[in-house]
């Protein structure tokens, strides 16, 4: 439920305009009471969301919405475990996400591996990965836990706490070396993470490091990701 | 009709030797069967005593006896039974005949079983991967494949007893196994 706190201090340059702080608190205010979620529902987990989000529980009273696109999605959910397949996908839909970003991990899988830790297939620990803003652990957790949970997530955005999706930035290499531990070295997303970086000035020390250099060797320019099977290519050759 | 099934594939195999027919239940029925003479018992029993429908390949891996053992399940619509034909083909080379001809749905299983287990089924129409497309390992289903040592190779684990939960568990909640039950 609760969420182990590794933030980093932040730094933030003084501000002339006095009003600043003011409007921040109303734009994390309204953030919080409207966010659209994308569930992306890799395991048993998917089954409790369509009563959490349908009249029984009702997400929508709390302002929670799903969505059908990650680039219009505020929240990443990911509902159970993440096969080492599943987790490419997941990283580049969370990486095509705009920020303002939430991940949330649903299920014990999330966690650490749950039933399926000594599976060669599944991703154990997700915050290795992807920068996880709450856990909401339970195998699987019912829906009033899946909104408790995300009532925890709201009120950390009300408080201006829920900021995992600097994180990547900031720590990409760190991110970037446990995803090349697992996928090999040629891994690369059609992102530009440190070029996003630099965008929204969250550049760090570690946001460079071994990892993003070994990247950077093989790294080609932007390229949609072929994600079809093998027959299908060799069709589509042939054409 | 159920009590004649047996008597009835005993008549059709007769003329097969070291062919070992067993009514488990009353319409489930195992045979067991040299690898040799496997493709001419799935085509008796399809042909002859309505078998058609293949539901499953399965495979054991008995790796001590140094053996795969192939089991081929087959339903009749016409007397509502299954067959299991039971075969074992050494595990070395682990090379075996593709049934593709006799039963279509027999690709699926056995590109399969060639993914997980290693075996290769020659004939069949399509040995390469299929699920595990992003796999180089070995073929994760045999059993010398320790998956627990291979996942402790390969992954970090979050620690089991975190600081911040000291607070909920003050609050009596957090986590009721003792920590001797902790995975290591």
């Amino acid at each position: 439920m609760k969420r182990k706190d590794i933030s980093i201090p932040v730094e933030q340059p003084k501000r002339s305009n006095p009003l600043a702080n003011v409007f921040d608190e109303l734009m994390d205010f309204c953030r919080s009471r409207s966010m659209f979620m994308l569930h992306y529902c890799t395991g048993c987990g998917a089954i409790e969301l369509p009563p959490a989000m349908t009249s029984r529980f009702d997400m929508e009273r709390l302002g929670i919405q799903p969505m059908v696109t990650p680039r219009q999605a505020d929240i990443l959910l990911i509902t159970g475990y993440v096969s080492i397949k599943t987790l490419k996908r997941v990283i580049m839909t969370y990486e095509q996400m705009a920020s303002p970003k939430y991940v949330v991990g649903i299920c014990s899988c999330t966690v650490n591996g749950g039933m399926y830790w000594q599976s060669y297939a599944t991703a154990k620990v997700l915050k290795d990965y992807l920068p996880v803003d709450i856990y909401i652990a339970g195998c699987m957790p019912r829906p009033e836990a899946v909104i408790e949970g995300l009532r925890e997530l709201m009120s950390d955005i009300k408080q201006g706490k829920a900021n995992s999706w600097q994180r990547y930035y900031k720590n990409y290499d760190y991110y970037l070396g446990n995803q090349q531990k697992l996928f090999g070295d040629n891994w690369q997303t059609p992102t530009d993470i440190i070029a996003e970086a630099r965008h929204y000035n969250l550049i760090s020390e570690q946001t460079e490091g071994k990892h993003t250099a070994v990247l950077q060797q093989h790294q080609k320019p932007l390229e949609a990701f072929e994600a079809r099977l093998k027959h299908q290519q060799g069709q589509a050759r042939e054409q | 009709m159920n009590s004649e099934i047996e008597p009835r594939l005993d008549k059709l195999l007769a003329g097969m030797d070291d062919v070992r027919v067993k009514l488990i239940r009353p319409r489930r029925i195992r045979i067991d069967v040299p690898s040799e003479s496997l493709p001419t018992l799935l085509e008796l029993l399809q042909g002859k005593a309505s078998y058609v429908h293949l539901s499953a390949i399965s495979c054991v891996d008995w790796i001590d006896n140094g053996e795969f053992e192939l089991v081929y399940h087959v339903w009749s619509y016409e007397s509502q039974s299954l067959v299991s034909a039971h075969t074992r083909i050494p595990r070395d080379p682990g090379v075996y005949l593709s049934i593709y001809d006799l039963y279509q749905p027999a690709a699926f299983f056995e590109r399969d079983i060639h993914e997980m287990y290693g075996v290769f089924f020659e004939g069949s129409p399509d040995m390469e991967k299929f699920i595990l497309t992003e796999w180089d390992g070995p073929p994760p289903m045999r059993k010398e494949f320790n998956s627990e040592e291979f996942v402790n190779q390969n992954f970090t684990w979050e620690e089991y007893r975190p600081e911040w939960l000291e607070e909920i568990e003050a609050e009596g909640g957090g986590i009721v196994k003792p920590a001797s039950h902790a995975r290591r």
